[in-house]
């Protein structure tokens, strides 16, 4: 009765203005973004004050026409199946009939109601591996579309680079962490639908909505007013991640007050069927306001936050995978008193505010500003313990290899406990269990002895952020054919990381030394003080408590301030782009405790020395810098910049050719910048910007449902950084390894076509993704040891990018010339790791007019590669304890292993059905239907070595392995009015 | 037909939610956990004394120790050695009323399990008997004789009589646990002439392996220390290996730890000492390879030389990687104005009588009874 009367209203409106005027309209065609092809039969609403007044459909060729209306603003929503629904506000004056030109509208990606999470993090604390992969959105072309979601469950990352690459800009604000540069999609993982809207470029594209770099860009608009008005629910089961998601939402939508709100939530909980002890207990919430205040002046302030607990994954060797059975085992978690516990959970809670203001002069004209504030923490816990046994099951001196080895150069020749070590791991039965799992009741039982002082117990790692955004930017048309954007972005970090006590785990405090330190300075007590500052008033180590910080304390503060500036001008069929950034970043490390190692100069600027033997704890650096775990460390400080311009061509027969270039100059991250950021102020020698130079070529074609996008690019990645930490054999100590200087080039093409078929409906899509990333120069190195600072190498690595190989007789022999060299046959490439450099997929789908759909696909990925270990790649691994480097030892230490190819299947279906204003539907996705448990999709060798029983050369540790869940479902319901 | 649909999804995703979290919420318990009772101890019956146990052993081979009239062969003892302080390692001495047994358990921080004091019981059938440290006796310069006899693991590899046992399930189906108690308290050894000879075992010397208070030690003047010129090198090799003996070598702490090792090789006091086995001293000296063993310089146990009451020589053997290995001995220990009592475990190596702490408190003034100052 009430719309009868708002249409009753409506009408009369129009039958006012009809008296009035009759000559303003509006029209335009509606097509794809993906090739401008026409979408013929779209649904075109228009709607003035909130109420809708007209609806038509798009005629063949995508064009509608509203006329005979008065002038004012309107604002037009565009829906069609398969299409992300488009939402433009268009203003009609003087009785002129407004000429938009396009609508364009994004496909929706066809299983589109997956999060972020659905790339299942790792526990990587310890290894150094990096697994973040980069994530592709806006589905708005056929390669986007499934590199996006459909290589995700094996890890592929986009051109093989890493995920600090790609810019994720939140509201107008680049999220990229401030410390390791990933894109932070955990803080609103479960928000999809506040998040839903997002603007995406590839490659080295231009983006209009802020500065991009050569790993394309996402605009996810965040405000109330970009979320789909109406209410929806769903509820996702998968067997792969959580076993069930429950999801709300609301929009109001632009109302006539001007004010438009916007409430999600979710919550993700569960296990899953594939990796024991895998949990999760994640909540997500979204509100947001905005206020359009008049034509040209609107506000919006948002919040949102995922707190919640996660319980990680942890990869092993195939050894105990094997002895398992299983190539999902995850030796994180284990019993207590009969309830299974994981050690490593992920526990959040980082809110984030915005507040944006948006400035509209005119139509050609806007800008828009927002202050974002990201804050909380962020906890990872971990087992820690002092003077006991390791308590994970894993351990290498738990399995079968520790006590023989077929090669008896490996010394290891003890059968009979190689045996009893592997039918401890063999037999699933209960008594074994607190073998091959972590055994929490005897560690309980070893603290509940220890008369209060806990041997082992629960850290929680903390990494906890404030960081303070001010951007702004504005886009100008002035012409048709000309588009100027630009920006100014301002970032402040402070970032606490630090430890504390999650738990004593059955004992009453732990003591806040360094255990490391006491194995080396037993006798010295100041050195083995985590908090030195703390012994030297109250003459003993701080016992910590529950909820205590510990072992270290630091803040890692990073400035950023950058301007950026881009635009595009279109004459005839050619289109010009340029885009330019100039940026200043700085960071440095500020020691909140005074580690007794690191003790540097006291408040008079004095140096400390051992009350006992005399001896000077204070020490220097190469330099002759003092080296200090408290206080301010030196300050970085790098000048960025970026270029990129581009030319598109539109050809005739739907075809259009684009080519970029770009370089780029910028600053290393703060967690590659420091030897030892843990425990000292130290800075990585030789520290520079990274400089990257890219191009790349697309041509594109787009007809009807006839879609292709082929791309090449080529780009070079120069002066990078690692550092990690791990213990050396060869010096029975914790190390830190500084690698400097290291190139790689990513070159390659990717390739998507849609071609339908003759059955309406049916189409077939292919994808391919190929590339070559590779390393590309000798990298420089310094080791130092993690008690002592002491510089133990300094050299480079010589195996880095490639492994000599040396020609082999028929019996596996070296040969040798005549003068007793070796023959060099040539060099053999190592790779940039864990993506497939080749990633392929066919699928069939079909779709029908009553909203159902299926899709077949079958994908096919090779040249995967370890993630390597410096270490390995240096002349005194490699020459091993008799220093003499030998073809064999050469490649049996420097080769980098390629992972075995894949094949896997993939179905969905889905169905929608729309009842009047509601809407009920479902989607079912089966993946990986041919079971294939041995799919590597990521892997990182140990530091570790082994002494031959000859004493001439090194064994490696074997390597550890993520692996791919075997079949699993994911099933989503939905409803939403 | 609006809330009939309403109502059917609603059921459905109520449904769904329902199953998900009944199937979900057994597996994954992410809740507060339950407290952990304290471990169950044992009551066994032993059906061998240590010293019966000691009789399995014949002189140059590790057997398997078999079962005895058909039952597993137990023995039951006490825990006297403790490597709290680091200079155990990877070694549990138990004790009962005829003797000490050395279990060798492959594993660090064996205190954290198994207490001082608490009673032990070890199923030795399935295990190994050995010993370790003997050396035939030289007749001619009155040296070497027995070593320990041990409990372990077999060593297949036959470099040791026995090898640790290390497998958890191995130490868990072997070790039980009985109930805590106080720690021992040690008998006090005045008389020296009770001590060890180079011949006996526990079969014929209760002080064997057993855990004692030994009064009024003086110093000798004498240390025994052996190092490598590079330990990842094959240490049997005679030009890798260095001896100090019969001085000592400006080497006045318990024992080495790296530093202390770096700092003493740099002070030059070994540069004359000559590199390989004692009759084998053609590989230049310390100072000819010292840039070398800098490198390689790794924490070294030292035997200290002392004296019981002015006659039965007794080597304090402390590891290198002990807590207390690099507290300088006081001078008036040094300089033989002061004797010492210790109390650790009487050891047997090469015939001679190696005593080990557990603690640095466990050595104490003769005169005053109180500990040494930690220097």
């Amino acid at each position: 009765m009430k719309k009868l009367l708002t249409i009753a209203a409506a009408l009369l409106v129009c039958g006012a203005a009809l008296a009035q005027s009759l000559t303003g309209g509006i029209k335009a065609s509606v097509v794809n973004r993906a090739g401008r092809a026409p979408i013929p039969g779209a649904k075109v609403e228009l709607f003035q004050a909130g109420e809708s007044i007209a609806t038509a459909n798009a005629d063949s060729k995508g064009a509608f026409l509203f006329d005979r209306l008065s002038d004012g603003n309107y604002n037009i929503r565009v829906s069609a199946p398969g299409f992300i629904e488009a939402q433009i506000n268009v203003t009609v004056e003087k009785g002129m009939t407004r000429d938009l030109i396009f609508v364009t509208m994004t496909q929706s990606a066809q299983v589109s109601d997956v999060d972020e999470s659905a790339i299942v993090e790792f526990d990587l604390d310890d290894s150094g591996y990096s697994d973040a992969p980069t994530l592709l959105f806006g589905a708005n072309d056929v390669y986007s579309n499934v590199a996006g979601y459909g290589f995700s469950a094996i890890r592929f990352k986009n051109r093989g680079y890493n995920s600090e690459s790609q810019d994720v800009y939140l509201a107008g604000v680049r999220m990229n962490d401030a410390i390791t540069g990933y894109s932070p999609y955990s803080l609103w993982s479960g928000l999809n639908e506040a998040t839903r809207s997002k603007e995406s470029v590839n490659g080295l594209d231009l983006a209009e909505f802020g500065h991009a770099g050569y790993n394309g860009a996402t605009y996810i608009n965040g405000t109330p007013n970009a979320v789909r008005p109406g209410m929806r629910f769903s509820v996702l089961s998968n067997s792969a991640m959580y076993r069930l998601r429950l999801m709300a939402n609301y929009a109001s939508g632009q109302m006539d007050n001007g004010w438009s709100y916007a409430v999600n939530a979710s919550a993700r909980l569960g296990g899953n069927d594939w990796v024991d002890g895998v949990f999760y207990r994640n909540f997500a919430i979204y509100a947001g306001a905005e206020k359009k205040i008049d034509y040209a002046n609107s506000f919006a302030i948002f919040a949102l936050v995922t707190p919640g607990e996660r319980g990680a994954q942890n990869a092993s060797t195939q050894e105990v995978y094997d002895l398992m059975n299983d190539n999902l085992y995850n030796s994180n978690w284990g019993y207590q008193n009969g309830k299974v516990r994981n050690s490593r959970v992920r526990k959040t809670f980082e809110p984030v505010v915005a507040f944006k203001y948006d400035f509209k002069p005119s139509d050609s004209f806007k800008t828009s500003t927002t202050l974002l504030w990201r804050t909380g923490f962020n906890g990872y816990t971990a087992l820690d313990w002092y003077d006991a046994p390791d308590p994970r099951p894993d351990y290498y001196r738990n399995l079968p290899s520790y006590y023989f080895m077929e090669d008896s150069d490996y010394n290891r020749t003890n059968f009979e406990k190689a045996a009893i070590a592997t039918e401890t791991w063999n037999y699933r039965i209960k008594e074994y269990a607190n073998y091959q799992h972590i055994n929490w009741d005897r560690l309980y039982n070893v603290n509940y002895a220890s008369g209060g002082r806990s041997k082992y117990a629960l850290e929680e790692r903390h990494v906890d952020q404030n960081d303070i955004n001010l951007a702004t930017s504005f886009r100008w048309n002035p012409f048709n054919v000309l588009k100027i954007n630009g920006g100014a972005d301002l970032k402040f970090n402070r970032t606490e990381n630090y430890k504390k006590i999650n738990d004593l785990l059955g004992g009453e405090y732990y003591v806040n030394i360094d255990s490391f330190a006491e194995r080396d300075y037993a006798i010295n007590e100041y050195k083995v003080q985590n908090d030195l500052d703390y012994f030297l008033e109250n003459g003993t180590a701080e016992k910590v408590v529950k909820g205590g910080k510990y072992g270290y304390d630091y803040l890692a503060q990073v400035r950023k301030a950058r301007v950026w500036l881009n635009g595009s001008l279109e004459v005839g069929k050619f289109t010009g782009t340029v885009s330019a950034s100039l940026g200043r970043e700085s960071f440095w490390r500020e020691g909140l405790v005074r580690k007794g190692l690191f003790c540097g100069l006291d408040e008079n600027g004095d140096e400390y020395f051992d009350p006992v033997s005399g001896e000077k704890l204070t020490s220097y650096d190469r330099n002759g810098d003092v080296i200090s775990s408290k206080g301010k460390s030196k300050v970085s400080r790098f000048t960025t910049y970026s270029l990129k311009a581009g030319v598109q061509q539109i050809l005739g027969n739907n075809q259009r050719v684009v080519l970029n270039v770009g370089y780029f100059n910028d600053a290393p991250t703060f967690n590659q910048s420091f030897i030892s950021a843990r425990t000292r102020n130290s800075l990585v020698e030789g520290l520079t910007t990274i400089k990257t130079a890219s191009a790349d070529l697309t041509w594109q074609y787009s007809k009807g449902d006839l879609n292709a996008r082929v791309t090449g690019f080529w780009t070079k990645i120069m002066d990078q950084t690692d550092v990690m930490s791990f213990y050396d054999d060869s010096q029975s100590s914790f190390t830190n390894f500084a690698m400097t200087g290291i190139d790689q080039r990513h070159a390659g093409i990717e390739a998507g076509v849609k071609l339908p078929l003759p059955i309406p409906g049916l189409s077939v899509s292919g994808v391919l993704s190929w590339g070559e990333y590779i390393y590309t120069s000798t990298p420089h190195m310094v080791q130092t040891m993690d008690n002592s600072a002491e510089i133990l190498r300094d050299e480079d690595v010589p195996y880095w990018k490639s492994n000599p190989v040396y020609r082999k007789a028929a019996d596996g022999t070296f040969e040798q010339d005549l003068e007793g060299n070796y023959v060099l046959e040539g060099e053999r490439k190592h790779y940039v790791p864990s993506s497939p450099q080749l990633a392929t997929q066919i699928s069939l789908n079909y779709r029908t007019d009553s909203y159902w759909f299926f899709e077949l696909n079958g994908q096919y990925f090779a040249h995967s590669y370890i993630d390597m270990n410096p270490l390995y790649r240096t002349d005194f691994a490699v020459g091993g304890i008799d220093e003499k480097i030998t073809p064999e030892e050469i490649e049996y230490m420097t080769a980098q292993e390629e992972f075995a190819p894949s094949f896997l299947m993939n179905f969905s279906v889905g169905k929608s059905w729309y009842v009047g204003n509601y809407n009920v539907g479902f989607s079912l996705e089966v993946k990986n239907l041919l079971n294939n448990t041995s799919v590597k999709t990521g892997g990182y060798e140990q530091t570790r070595l082994i002494k031959s029983a000859n004493k001439d050369r090194y064994y490696r540790f074997d390597p550890k392995y993520y692996y791919m869940c075997g079949a699993n479902y994911m099933l989503n319901l939905y409803f939403r009015f | 037909m609006k809330t009939k649909i309403f109502a059917i999804a609603l059921a459905i995703l109520a449904s769904v939610s329902c199953t998900s979290l009944i199937e979900e919420f057994q597996p994954v318990f992410t809740g507060r956990y339950p407290d952990v009772p304290e471990e169950d101890y044992y009551e066994l019956t032993p059906t061998h004394t240590i010293a019966q146990l000691a009789q399995m052993y014949s002189l140059g081979k590790g057997s398997l120790i078999p079962t005895v009239k058909g039952r597993d062969v137990i023995i039951a003892g006490r825990v006297s050695s403790s490597d709290k302080e680091g200079n155990a390692y990877k070694s549990l001495y138990i004790e009962d009323n005829t003797g000490g047994m050395e279990i060798k358990i492959g594993k660090t921080a064996l205190y954290n399990s198994y207490r001082p004091g608490q009673l032990l019981y070890v199923r030795c059938t399935g295990l190994y008997i050995g010993m370790y440290g003997y050396k035939e006796r030289n007749t001619q310069y009155n040296k070497y004789g027995n070593g320990m006899i041990q409990v372990g693991a077999e060593d297949p590899s036959g470099t040791y009589e026995t090898s640790y046992i290390e497998e958890t399930r191995l130490i868990d189906e072997h070790i039980f646990k009985g109930a805590p108690a106080a720690p021992l308290v040690p008998e006090v050894v005045t008389d020296h002439n009770k001590l060890p000879d180079w011949n006996d075992t526990q079969i014929t010397n209760k002080y064997v392996g057993k855990y004692v208070t030994l009064k009024n030690l003086t110093y000798d003047n004498e240390i025994f220390a052996l190092f490598y010129r590079d330990p990842n090198k094959n240490t049997k090799e005679s030009s890798n290996r260095i001896f100090l003996s019969e001085d000592t070598f400006g080497i006045t702490s318990w024992a080495l730890s790296e530093n202390k090792f770096k700092s003493v090789l740099d002070s030059g006091q070994w540069d004359d000492v000559k590199v390989g086995n004692g009759n084998d001293l053609n590989y230049g000296t310390v100072a000819d390879h010292k840039e070398e063993i800098r490198k390689n310089a790794t924490a070294i146990s030292v035997s200290q030389y002392f004296k019981m009451n002015g006659s039965k020589p007794v080597l304090i053997r402390t590891s290198g990687f002990s807590k207390f290995g690099d507290y300088e001995i006081p001078e008036d220990i040094l300089n033989g104005s002061r004797s010492i009592d210790v109390t650790g475990i009487v050891t047997l190596y090469q015939g001679s009588v190696q005593f080990v702490i557990n603690s640095y408190d466990d050595i104490r003034y003769s005169d005053t009874g109180k500990t040494l100052p930690r220097q």
